[in-house]
């Protein structure tokens, strides 16, 4: 007789949970090597910051001119005055910034939510048949003095059983990748120090 | 019909010194896979593109790595980076209205 218990007791779920578990653990040591190796390239790739950029906006009068390009008196004789603008830029200094002070951070992932499943499918049959006959034959023969007779009989029985068991399963394995905040230890605190208060120092991690 | 992607940005780290020809060969090969180029340095390139071409990008012998990047703005010049990022986007695409 099939026993679904047996089966199913027969499915290796501690090793395939335990094989599922080690992928995943190699699985994130290689995505955090990788995120780590980017920090390294992010830490490294400067490019040159234009701190500020100063836009002061000075006084530009100018007498204006008439149609024929002389300039222009008013019925006093003074000359029509416009106030214009001149417009002085200061850019500031630049200096290297990475791009991981600026604001460039790596991606990092976890997996998350992974699901192990196994169905199976167990299938039994039992077919069983049966024939039965009988047959009895009699003879009989007399004759002037003697007489004579004779029965046989015969039974046949035929018996067939047919059994057919079949175990079939599948298994399947899924997880979640989703992306998550650098972890704290592995992102380099960034320690402002002023320079001409040098008792503020700043310290700020991504 | 507007087909889903998951759009990310990445960072494209180049293969051994950097060279004009290089940096271009990485950007076009970035732009045949639907991506775009939104900051050009000389140590790499920030890009943004679908998910599933970034080994694709890997593959390119220009290109030494290719990681998910994201901008944090708490960063000192995270304002101004944004700023770059959509013009260079800006450059590179059409929008059309339906």
């Amino acid at each position: 007789m099939p026993n679904v218990g047996a089966e199913l007791a027969s499915v290796p779920f501690g090793k395939m949970i335990y094989d599922m578990a080690s992928a995943i653990a190699r699985s994130q040591v290689a995505l955090d090597k990788a995120s780590i190796q980017l920090v390294k390239v992010l830490a490294n790739t400067t490019f040159d910051y234009v701190p500020d950029v100063v836009e002061t906006l000075l006084p530009n009068p100018r007498q204006v001119r008439g149609a024929n390009g002389a300039p222009l008196v008013d019925a006093d004789g003074d000359p029509v005055m416009i106030t214009g603008v001149q417009v002085q830029t200061d850019v500031g200094d630049s200096f290297p910034l990475t791009l991981l002070q600026a604001g460039v951070n790596p991606t990092f992932y976890a997996f998350t939510n992974s699901q192990i499943e196994v169905k199976m499918s167990i299938t039994s049959t039992q077919e069983s048949s049966n024939t039965f006959s009988v047959g009895v034959s009699v003879t009989a023969s007399a004759d002037f003095l003697f007489a004579s007779g004779s029965v046989s009989s015969h039974v046949n029985f035929t018996s067939a059983n047919k059994y057919s068991y079949s175990v079939t399963g599948s298994s399947s394995m899924s997880t979640v990748l989703n992306p998550v905040p650098p972890p704290k230890n592995m992102m380099p605190r960034f320690f402002l120090v002023n320079a001409i208060d040098p008792a503020k120092i700043t310290v700020s991690q991504s | 019909m507007i087909p889903k992607v998951a759009f990310q940005m990445y960072m494209v780290a180049f293969n051994g010194e950097f060279s004009q020809q290089m940096s271009r060969e990485v950007q076009h090969h970035i732009r045949k896979l639907n991506g775009v180029t939104l900051m050009v340095m000389k140590t790499g390139i920030i890009g943004a593109f679908d998910d599933s071409v970034a080994p694709f990008v890997q593959a390119h012998p220009g290109v030494k790595l290719v990681g998910g990047v994201t901008l944090s703005p708490h960063g000192y010049a995270a304002d101004r980076l944004q700023r770059i990022f959509a013009e260079n986007l800006a450059k590179q695409i059409q929008v059309k209205t339906e």
